[in-house]
């Protein structure tokens, strides 16, 4: 028996006020948690969706330019130290970084030039799962190349070479066959011819060799830099380029869902936060003459303001526990609604449980500050006159 | 002893100015039963809620041991309440949600250490003084009124203060429970206890040591 035993025998004493209480603040709290978890895995579909549309990571081989001119005429840049890359070795250290979970595709590029019927044209040399997973949004006339001989062709360069869906062609001086032709894109696809990454370093003499890799990273869960700096120490003679424009594209739209609901849970938050500010509040005012009676006695105000607290105190522990495990099994049940439950590894976690139900006891008895204060600053006369 | 000197207390309301006490004087010896009597308006609960230091005067003194409480702060203050000051309203204000054992053992629950043995023994021995023996687990709302008040009267006694402050502490009593409740004072008051009651019951003022008539915020 201490000054604790007074606020839990008046909840339960008023269970019926506490009970309603709860039952709206943990309502709140479930909201919170299942709108957080459902857009933590809506976030992360969302943005493996966007890999579709390009990659933001390139990896290139380190150069060096040179401006070259003599007596007054300049003879251009030159690029000196060029290696290529070799693909194997890329390919092993991109997938073995530390934030590799967050690699959603790795897409290597070997570029040559060949003659096709006295045109010079460009040569790009891909993985063909990789580059359909990479560019989501091309769209064939024809189908992608299911031998090694077959080449998908961009729209401008078939145009200038007059080539259609099944024509046949040499690229250097190896015979190949035109599987599809690339609706136009506005890049740089559109002027090249794309063939298998095997087809392309026998054809010119480079095995295992790649000029540059495009990689797709997944940045809802960490910036891109760290992604950068963990290619960087694992690829140190290589220069790895973030294509920032196209993450902050990327995560404006990730980071719109996030702030939407974060709006929300601010909104249901501060309306919880009210129902037990202004409970309180009606309790300090029904209680006032317990309280002018307690300080009559001696009580402190510290002494009333920690019942007040406790009391809130009580309520938010409550809330925070019924209304994360609420809030966890309504978001699987959502998850699945949206058939993205297979998508998740959403997984019951004591430590967020314990967080939360930290955030929520805080809340809950910041809320409780003002009606707390309130009963502190009553004067025991002031109390017992009123009656 | 407690000594109440050129005591002044103004009330302003609505723009009206209410003088409640305009210079009362009182001296209390240790162990004198003191009550206080008057009209209702005539400052006497006022001039008691001074004296517990419920309210603090406008002006005057307020002597207890030697010290002047008026000028203590508010820790002292609390301190003087827990200890040497006791008071019974006319409403008993027990707390509807603890038991009549827990009513008593109020004083003791100010902090987070819990209530001794010693205080727990108190209780239940100032219960029996006050005729509740085995009540003590009953909550308020299955008491009398009469039982009620006199939990009350437990919860102040339990303290052994030296003075008990009683505000009209029949008035809400039938006769035959008012009965019981002075003879309680009348036996705290040979016991030693230092009590000032305000009553409008003549007969039960009678029964202290000295009567205090006050009128218009002055003693008369």
């Amino acid at each position: 028996m201490n000054i604790l035993t007074i606020p839990l025998r008046n909840t339960r004493k008023k269970w019926v006020k506490t009970l309603l209480l709860l039952v709206v603040f943990s309502l709140g709290v479930t909201s919170i948690v299942s709108l957080n978890y459902v857009s933590s895995v809506v976030g992360e579909s969302l943005e493996k969706k966007l890999t579709a549309f390009g990659a933001n990571i390139l990896v290139m081989p380190k150069s060096e330019k040179l401006t070259v001119s003599y007596g007054g005429f300049s003879m251009g840049d030159m690029l000196l130290g060029v290696t290529d890359l070799s693909e194997s070795e890329v390919m092993n250290k991109v997938t073995s970084i530390e934030l590799k979970d967050r690699i959603a595709v790795v897409a290597p590029k070997l570029v040559a030039m060949a003659q096709v019927d006295g045109a010079t044209v460009g040569v790009v040399g891909v993985r063909w799962e990789k580059e359909k997973t990479l560019k989501g949004y091309w769209a064939l006339n024809g189908e992608y190349p299911t031998t090694p001989d077959g080449v998908v062709v961009g729209s401008k360069a078939a145009a200038r070479l007059n080539l259609k869906q099944g024509d046949s062609l040499e690229l250097g001086g190896a015979p190949v066959t035109v599987s599809g032709i690339l609706f136009p894109t506005g890049s740089d696809d559109d002027s090249v011819i794309f063939a298998g990454m095997d087809f392309a370093q026998a054809t010119f003499g480079t095995p295992d060799r790649v000029n540059f890799v495009e990689v797709a990273a997944l940045c809802a869960g960490c910036p891109i830099e760290d992604i950068v700096h963990q290619l960087q120490e694992a690829l140190p003679d290589t220069e790895i380029q973030a294509l920032q424009s196209i993450v902050k594209q990327r995560m404006y739209s990730v980071n719109f869902v996030k702030q939407l609901i974060l709006t929300v849970s601010i909104i249901i938050l501060f309306i919880a936060c009210c129902m037990v500010g202004v409970t309180m509040l009606s309790s300090v005012n029904e209680r006032i003459k317990e309280i002018g009676l307690m300080r009559s006695l001696g009580f402190s105000r510290k002494g009333i303001f920690g019942i007040f607290c406790f009391e809130a105190m009580i309520i938010g522990i409550g809330a925070g526990a019924i209304g994360y495990l609420g809030g966890f099994a309504l978001s699987l049940e959502v998850l699945k609604i949206l058939d993205m439950a297979e998508d998740t590894t959403l997984s019951f976690n004591g430590g967020d449980m314990a967080l939360t139900c930290l955030f929520i006891v805080g809340v809950s008895v910041l809320s409780a500050f003002f009606p707390a204060w309130k009963a502190s600053s009553i004067e025991p006369s002031e109390a017992l006159i009123s009656l | 002893m407690l000594e109440a000197k050129n005591i002044l207390k103004t009330f302003h309301s609505e723009g009206v100015v209410t003088h409640a006490l305009t210079g009362v004087d009182l001296t209390v010896n240790p162990g004198e039963f003191v009550s206080i009597v008057g009209r209702s308006g005539s400052g006497k609960t006022t001039f008691l809620n001074v004296l517990s230091t419920l309210l603090a005067p406008d002006s005057g003194e307020i002597l207890y041991g030697g010290e002047d409480v008026t000028s203590f702060s508010a820790a002292r203050l609390n301190q003087l309440r827990q200890k040497d000051f006791s008071v019974v309203f006319q409403f008993h204000y027990l707390l509807p949600y603890l038991s009549a054992r827990e009513n008593v053992l109020l004083p003791y629950m100010r902090g987070l250490a819990p209530v001794s043995k010693d205080a727990k023994l108190r209780a239940d021995a100032c219960l029996e003084r006050v005729g509740l023996a085995g009540k003590g687990s009953k909550i308020p709302g299955h008491l009398s009124g009469g039982e009620q008040q006199r939990v009350a009267i437990a919860r102040a006694l339990v303290k052994e203060s030296t003075v008990l402050f009683a505000d009209e502490p029949t008035g809400n009593l039938d006769r035959e429970t008012g009965e019981s409740v002075m003879e309680l004072l009348a036996d705290l008051k040979n016991d030693g206890l230092s009590i000032v009651m305000v009553t409008h019951d003549d007969e039960y003022a009678a029964r202290a040591d000295r009567v205090i008539r006050m009128a218009d915020g002055a003693v008369v």
